[in-house]
């Protein structure tokens, strides 16, 4: 039997962690939970839990210090639990190194999955390379990173550099978020200008009418609105 | 010399009394200048001279502050037209005869001339005044009908909340397992019914007071309808919506998460309200100068006599009948606020076989400067 998956909750608010704890002990996770943000990273660095959560506003510190503080020796994932209307908050967070996010409320379903797709995607990390060109497979959408195809119910799609580029950033990382500057960054270089996410946003438009049904009712490619784009999760 | 008028002209907005001064001595000098040139020219027709005397005091009644500068100068005018331009010349005489009517006559001008300017104006302050009163009358109408759907429709849902979860606690022991389960559903029903009221609430808190404006960026319409529909399937997964959308991509300066409320109240308001179970249309049309969302669905449709005060939210008194629960009166009320944010329209009619409702949203942004 391989050991627990361990998971450091950071949150105050005890409904909170009362909730989180019962749906996580039901799925056999071993769940640690820190009040603030001083107990947490001690907690961190004595246990270095394969997860973190983290609720961005905390009574001690702030959340954005947590994931700074960790990231200076550490990679890993951190979710960051955070409202809605926070969209600017949610991107600072991301872009300081918080793998993704969940938007406050959230159901026990959507927790789990989160979670097991962050632990996929740190154990790709750990594995190296023969994960990270098995193809991309999920509802009839196939990506060959290797061959450089991209096909739909069997039939091959055609898409500009550019295109290939953004889908294949999206579909290695697929069921994560990724922020526009990060994905400008990726594809158009450091220099690029990320204040104008135009026409990252034109790609996508475009990728959208090769791939997706109904643009309007996305498949594949989903907008988180002020954020960035998650694609629909690999099935393994 | 452009920076000298100017400067001028700034100078004379901070001083009236100064600026009044300069027209009526510029009107003046002018009059007295043509009525010389022409004097000298045509010295036959002396007509002209009374009558550009006259125009001159019109033009200075008319744009200067009270009576006095049209008084002032038609005593000029009348002295001038004596000294100069009557005989003997370059002296005063004032027995000529009729003299006596045509100072009368200049005075009587003047003074008519400067209570209607002033009255013109008095009634221009009067008339921005009421305006100004209007836009707050209905700011605070607006501010109003929410506090009262919000009371109302958060009361609701509460209860049903408090209500199962007592009688889960009180009769933990002789609750039947289904009915425990049953009693939970309902209390998530009511939650989720919360949250989303509560969405609504701070989407409002994004409108600027004051100004009722929103901060607007580039947004590309698919993508916020796209992610509409995905929040609005999570919430009723049954309803069928059939989206269509220009086939070319569009951008539309918006407050995205604000627009999103709209789309997802009026087709909750559709699935809703309609009791029907035929598909809802989602039609999204690119028009020359603005972008038309169109919302149908083919039910029930709306009573002839709430058309007009659907998005009001007024009519939350008296509708304390069996559909009050779920009513949707914050919500088409929120939908109104935003779309009045975004300079947009928006409409509720019947179609024929159900309701539909219509909202645009300018290409441009045609903000005012105020």
């Amino acid at each position: 039997m391989h050991p627990k998956i361990s998971i450091i909750l950071i949150e105050d608010e005890m409904n909170i962690c009362n909730f989180i704890a019962t749906a996580l002990k039901t799925s056999d996770y071993k769940l640690t939970i820190a009040h603030n943000g001083n107990d947490g990273l001690s907690l961190i660095t004595s246990q270095c839990p394969n997860i973190i959560l983290l609720d961005l506003g905390l009574p001690d510190i702030d959340g954005m210090e947590v994931i700074k503080s960790i990231r200076t020796w550490s990679s890993i994932p951190i979710i960051v639990i955070s409202a809605r209307t926070q969209e600017h908050e949610k991107v600072l967070a991301l872009d300081a190194g918080a793998d993704d996010y969940i938007t406050k409320p959230f159901g026990t379903s959507e927790l789990l999955a989160r979670i097991r797709t962050s632990i996929r995607h740190s154990n790709r990390m750990t594995i190296g390379n023969p994960l990270n060109t098995r193809p991309y497979h999920s509802h009839g959408l196939v990506l060959d990173f290797e061959k450089r195809i991209v096909s739909l119910n069997g039939t091959e799609i055609h898409l500009t550099q550019i295109e290939y580029k953004l889908l294949s950033l999206l579909a290695k990382n697929s069921g994560r978020v990724l922020t526009y500057s990060y994905i400008i960054g990726e594809i158009w270089g450091p220099y690029a200008d990320d204040s104008n996410n135009q026409i990252l946003r034109v790609n996508m438009a475009n990728i959208r009418r090769k791939i997706e049904e109904n643009p309007a009712e996305p498949k594949y490619v989903f907008t988180e609105i002020g954020i960035g784009y998650r694609m629909l999760e690999d099935e393994m | 010399m452009k920076g000298f008028v100017d400067k001028y002209k700034i100078f004379t907005q901070q001083c009236p009394r100064i600026r009044d001064w300069c027209t009526t001595i510029l009107v003046q000098a002018a009059a007295i200048f043509l009525s010389s040139v022409l004097f000298y020219f045509v010295p036959e027709n002396s007509a002209n001279t009374a009558l550009i005397q006259i125009l001159a005091l019109i033009i200075i009644a008319r744009n200067t502050d009270g009576y006095f500068y049209g008084i002032f100068s038609a005593a000029v005018g009348v002295i001038c037209i004596n000294y100069l331009f009557t005989y003997p010349y370059f002296a005063l005489n004032f027995s000529l005869t009729g003299y006596q009517i045509t100072f009368l006559c200049m005075l009587t001008i003047s003074l008519m001339t400067s209570t209607m300017t002033t009255h013109l104006k008095i009634q221009a302050t009067l008339l921005a005044e009421r305006d100004k009163l209007l836009m707050e009358a209905e700011k605070e109408k607006m501010r109003a009908n929410l506090l009262r759907a919000v009371s109302h429709d958060l009361r609701t849902p509460l209860t049903g909340i408090i209500g199962n979860s007592t009688a889960y606690i009180d009769n933990n022991t002789i609750l039947s397992d289904d009915e425990k389960l049953n009693l939970v559903n309902r209390i998530n029903d009511d939650s989720k019914w919360l949250l989303n009221m509560v969405e609504n609430l701070l989407s409002v808190t994004r409108i600027r007071t004051g100004t009722m404006k929103v901060t607007t960026s580039l947004e590309a319409v698919e993508e916020v309808i796209g992610e509409a529909m995905s929040r609005f399937k999570k919430r009723l997964p049954d309803t069928a919506v059939q989206v269509t959308i220009p086939e070319e991509y569009v951008f539309l300066p918006m407050d995205a998460m604000l627009i999103e409320q709209v789309i997802i109240n009026l087709l909750e308001n559709a699935a809703v309200h309609s009791n029907s179970n035929s598909p809802i249309i989602f039609t999204v049309t690119d028009l020359p100068d603005s972008v038309q969302f169109s919302i149908r669905d083919f039910g029930v449709g709306i009573s002839e006599d709430k058309i007009d005060t659907i998005f009001d939210g007024s009519d939350y008194e008296e509708s304390k009948t069996s559909d009050a629960y779920k009513g949707m009166g914050i919500g088409l009320s929120i939908c109104k606020t935003i779309i009045t944010a975004h300079r947009g329209d928006i409409t509720a009619r019947n179609h024929g076989d159900g309701a539909e409702f219509l909202f645009t949203l300018p290409k441009e942004e045609k903000y005012d400067a105020s």
